[in-house]
């Protein structure tokens, strides 16, 4: 009766491991595929309806341009508005929402180290011209020690280039 | 007084007046000292220029390179103030490492500044949003000229208050 048992529990245990093999396998053989595109298009930052000053929007859209561009997967970077962006047939447009905020404090961090972290997180979109969605997902970018509150833009276009350098 | 004394007398007084001279001519009325942050066509981060307003145009000059924008093409104009530390960059952040919590009390000292924030479109069309810190008090009176001279903004001066990196108490 106890051998039954064990062999039971045994075989369950082998079933259930591979399981879990299997679908480890079927996510790593269904990765997503690359984008392919000659140009992305920075849109303006929108700031939804969380309040946050007009120095981190601009700051966050000059240092996404920046990394966007230093990432090396896109040919070309361009700037909302550009004039050469409608004759682009591949161009994907980059739309970052602001979904939360938290400007920190650059003495306090200095002071106490451990508060005054500022924090900025944004919903990154990426369309197509016809504004069908192909990635969207939230990054988020952070200051815990060194630099000043702006400093949290700089961070969280690193992660949007680190996103891009996965995905296209 | 001896005729050295006489001659050395003219000297310096030559030379202060040739200092003043250049230093007028460096610095026509209206134009501003300051510190440009990010944004800005082909300006480095951190770098320190002048600001000014001519025939229309808002002029950054950086080692008597200068770069035009014209003000009809400043979408929008934001002006706050800020601080910034006294002792800033590499040197400040060493400042950390000192002894006995000695760098926390250095980095209480800061310098008040304000902030101007330029939304406004290159000659391709193409948007850009710069950031420069200019000294205490100026800003305001900075915004009215730029926008006397074309620039738009979608709050008036002395309404505004756009704040990047204020010690308030953090905003959600």
């Amino acid at each position: 009766m106890k051998t039954t048992k064990k062999l039971t529990s045994t075989i369950l245990l082998l079933f259930v491991m591979a399981m879990v093999m299997s679908c480890v396998a079927s996510a790593q053989s269904a990765k997503p595929e690359k984008i392919k595109t000659s140009a992305i298009e920075v849109m303006k930052v929108d700031p939804s309806d969380i309040k946050i000053s007009p120095a981190f929007l601009a700051a966050l859209y000059e240092n996404l341009v920046t990394e966007l561009a230093k990432s090396g997967k896109v040919g070309r970077v361009i700037r909302e508005g550009d004039k050469d962006a409608p004759g682009i047939k591949d161009l994907v447009k980059l739309q970052c929402v602001v979904t939360a905020f938290k400007e920190g404090s650059e003495r306090q961090r200095q002071v106490t180290t451990v508060a005054g972290a500022s924090k900025l997180s944004v919903i990154a979109r990426f369309t197509d011209n016809s504004g069908k969605v192909l990635l969207e997902q939230d990054v988020t970018g952070n200051v815990h020690f060194f630099g000043g509150n702006l400093k949290v833009t700089y961070d969280l276009a690193k992660h949007v280039a680190k996103l891009v350098k996965e995905n296209f | 007084m001896t005729y050295s004394s006489k001659k050395r007398m003219t000297a310096m007084a030559a030379a202060a007046l040739f200092c003043i001279g250049t230093l007028c001519a460096q610095q026509p009325a209206g134009t501003l000292k300051v510190e440009h942050q990010i944004g800005f066509e082909l300006a480095k981060a951190n770098e320190k220029g002048t600001l000014a307003i001519q025939n229309g145009s808002l002029q950054y000059t950086h080692n008597k390179e200068s770069m035009n924008i014209p003000a009809s093409s400043i979408e929008d104009v934001f002006t706050g103030a800020d601080s910034q530390r006294t002792i800033g960059g590499t040197l400040g952040t060493l400042t950390m490492l000192a002894p006995y919590g000695g760098g926390r009390v250095v980095s209480m000292f800061r310098n008040k500044v304000d902030v101007i924030i330029l939304y406004y479109r290159d000659a391709n069309g193409g948007f850009h949003g710069s950031i420069f810190l200019l000294p205490q008090g100026t800003s305001n009176q900075f915004k009215k000229d730029l926008l006397a001279a074309g620039a738009h903004a979608s709050i008036p001066p002395d309404a505004d208050d756009a704040k990047p990196s204020t010690d308030k108490k953090d905003k959600k």
